[in-house]
């Protein structure tokens, strides 16, 4: 049904198409780009700095010391798309987790709880995430790699999901096969995951979609401003380096902004698309 | 006038835990993992052991780490935000950064809702038009770009190809290079690029949740009560719709000026911009934690001015809301 619903919104299959392509792009990077991440092959062969479209070997061009430009957007689009997902997967479950206890429990825990999530919606996120990432995290726990920056997204992303689900969890409890349920002697795990959960994935789902995508733009500033992991291929690494040479090769900047873009707007369109298809009251 | 002042206390009771939580996050990072005296090291080639000694009161490093942050704490609401690792105290350097950071963030919010709101309601009446897709369509992208990224297109197009701006800093280096011949031109010109991306970004923002929101409200039964009486449609629009569309753009208004603030970073450094963001970046280049320290409990506090402000505005338009 709501498949159905869905199927018939253009921005919507312009996400999943948009998203999908970013898959195969990063399924292209990993199994089968022309040149290794980080590669400064060309450095060798001496073809640094060159425009894009001008040769089949680098059709996007090439970086001043010899990076791939189109090869580094596909290594790059894996590593953006593991820091989207991987950190709203680490959001969705705090998320439900605390919105479910406040929701759910109500009390001194659930007071607490809802405190805690109006806290964490006003910390000045990204000044804080760039304070993990190059003070905390780089001195104790160098190595993790791009991982770091999942784990510090995940940690800080969580305030909205946990809003919605407690929501959520009010509306339905108090609906009739809820009570039943309640009524048959359904222990309050049982309720909670069996009965609640399921029925409020669909609008964490449609947040989620949209979390992806400004994941994936905090992780390109955190990458840009050099807070991030400088060994693995990220679109934030490529713009930086671009950046660095912003007066010799425009296009070290150009590209992997527009494959930023267009993936971000991949998620958003799919968030809009499911969110229209999962809230029939707000189309008509 | 009470309800709005108990509610202005209330708010304010709140702020101050969320201020805690993030000076003690602020304080866990840059502290209590790193020993300020390892940092001082990296810069004195050979320091003294009575230097050391000294830097160890100062820092109050023989005491605990919870003891340490109350000192800290006492010490920085007093305004004794102590010295730069590097050049002079922190206060003489943090706080003429929060002007130039207000100088861009305030003309984008207020163009940002002086243009989002007419085009958000205009889109909305003639939803699914050729001119409603146009401006959803730029408001999707504008939501979906890195807000540096669009910087560093403006640069790339608008001073290096071009010429016409410069490309970086708030006020040219000497007066022979002032554009314009003055300083105030010269201010402007420095000023026209990041402000134009910050508001074209926050405007993408403002103009799909205005629109949203007209649609919900001009679907709504006193909107077609309203018409059914014969109120004409443009009073109909701005004075029953939209009043009622507009509370929740107030609140996302104020979390978006927060997450502008917290985003300085990102836009200030493309432009070299002297503000809070970029100069952050620079000093957490150079471990320089008594700056940063500071610079992330003011972002802090100018977010929350940002969220009580907000919800001031809300409660005064929105009477439910204070009770």
């Amino acid at each position: 049904m709501a498949w159905r619903r869905f199927r018939r919104n253009k921005s919507g299959l312009a996400g999943i198409v948009i998203v999908g392509g970013f898959v195969l792009l990063a399924l292209y990077g990993i199994f089968d780009a022309p040149y290794p991440p980080r590669s400064f092959v060309c450095l060798y062969q001496g073809c640094t700095n060159l425009p894009p479209f001008q040769s089949w070997a680098h059709p996007l061009g090439t970086e001043l010391s010899g990076i791939d430009v189109w090869s580094e957007i596909a290594h790059g689009a894996s590593g953006d798309l593991y820091v989207g997902i991987a950190a709203t997967l680490i959001s969705v479950i705090i998320g439900i987790a605390v919105g479910a206890v406040a929701g759910y429990r109500g009390g001194i825990a659930g007071a607490l709880l809802l405190g805690l999530t109006q806290v964490f919606f006003v910390i000045p996120i990204l000044v804080i995430i760039l304070l993990f990432a190059k003070i905390f995290l780089f001195l104790v726990a160098a190595g993790l790699g791009l991982n770091l920056i999942v784990i510090a997204l995940g940690i800080f992303g969580w305030p909205t999901i946990a809003f919605i689900a407690r929501g959520e969890i009010l509306r339905i409890r108090e609906l009739e096969f809820v009570q039943a349920s309640k009524a048959l002697g359904a222990s309050n795990r049982r309720i909670l995951f069996r009965h609640i959960v399921p029925n409020m994935l669909s609008p964490i789902i449609v947040i989620a979609s949209l979390a992806v995508a400004g994941n994936i733009l905090t992780e390109v500033v955190i990458s840009f401003l050099g807070f991030g992991d400088p060994s693995t291929s990220t679109w934030g690494l490529l713009l930086e380096d671009g950046f660095q040479n912003i007066s010799h090769s425009w296009w070290v900047s150009f590209f992997p902004g527009i494959a930023v873009v267009l993936c971000v707007l991949g998620f958003n369109l799919l968030g809009d698309g499911l969110s229209d298809a999962l809230n029939p009251r707000l189309r008509e | 006038m009470a309800g709005i002042l108990s509610y202005l206390i209330r708010r304010i009771l709140f702020a101050i835990p969320v201020f805690l939580v993030v000076s003690i996050i602020t304080f866990v990072m840059t502290n209590a993992v790193m020993n300020p005296i390892a940092i001082v090291r990296l810069g004195i080639k050979s320091p003294t052991p009575q230097m050391l000694a000294q830097l160890q009161i100062y820092f109050h490093l023989n005491q605990p780490v919870y003891i340490r942050y109350f000192y800290w704490l006492s010490d920085f609401i007093q305004g004794n935000w102590g010295r730069s690792l590097y050049t002079g105290t922190v206060s003489a350097r943090v706080v003429p950064w929060i002007w130039t950071t207000l100088e861009l963030q305030i003309p984008a919010l207020l163009l940002s809702l002086a243009i989002g709101i007419p085009v958000g309601v205009y889109s909305a009446k003639r939803q699914y038009s050729k001119q409603d897709v146009a401006v959803t369509t730029t408001a999707i992208f504008g939501v979906s770009m890195p807000t540096f990224w669009l910087g560093v297109m403006l640069i790339i197009l608008f001073a290096g190809t071009l010429h016409w701006l410069p490309a970086f800093g708030a006020l040219s280096i000497s007066s022979q290079y002032y554009y314009g011949g003055n300083i105030i031109t010269d201010a402007i010109a420095h000023a026209i690029l990041p402000i134009f991306v910050l508001t074209f970004v926050s405007l993408a923002a403002i103009v799909r949740l205005v629109r949203a929101n007209m649609l919900d409200a001009l679907r709504q039964d006193y909107v077609l009560a309203a018409r059914a009486s014969g109120v004409p449609e443009s009073r109909v629009t701005y004075r029953h719709a939209l009043k009622n569309a507009i509370t929740p753009v107030i609140t996302v208004v104020g979390l978006t000026f927060g997450t502008f603030l917290a985003g300085a970073p990102g836009l200030e450094t493309t432009f070299s911009w002297p503000g809070l963001g970029y100069e952050f970046v620079q000093a957490a280049g150079n471990l320089d934690l008594p700056i940063i320290e500071a610079i992330t409990m003011v972002i802090t506090i100018m977010v929350l001015i940002a969220n009580i402000g907000t919800d001031l505005v809300y409660a005064y338009m929105d009477p439910r809301v204070r009770l």
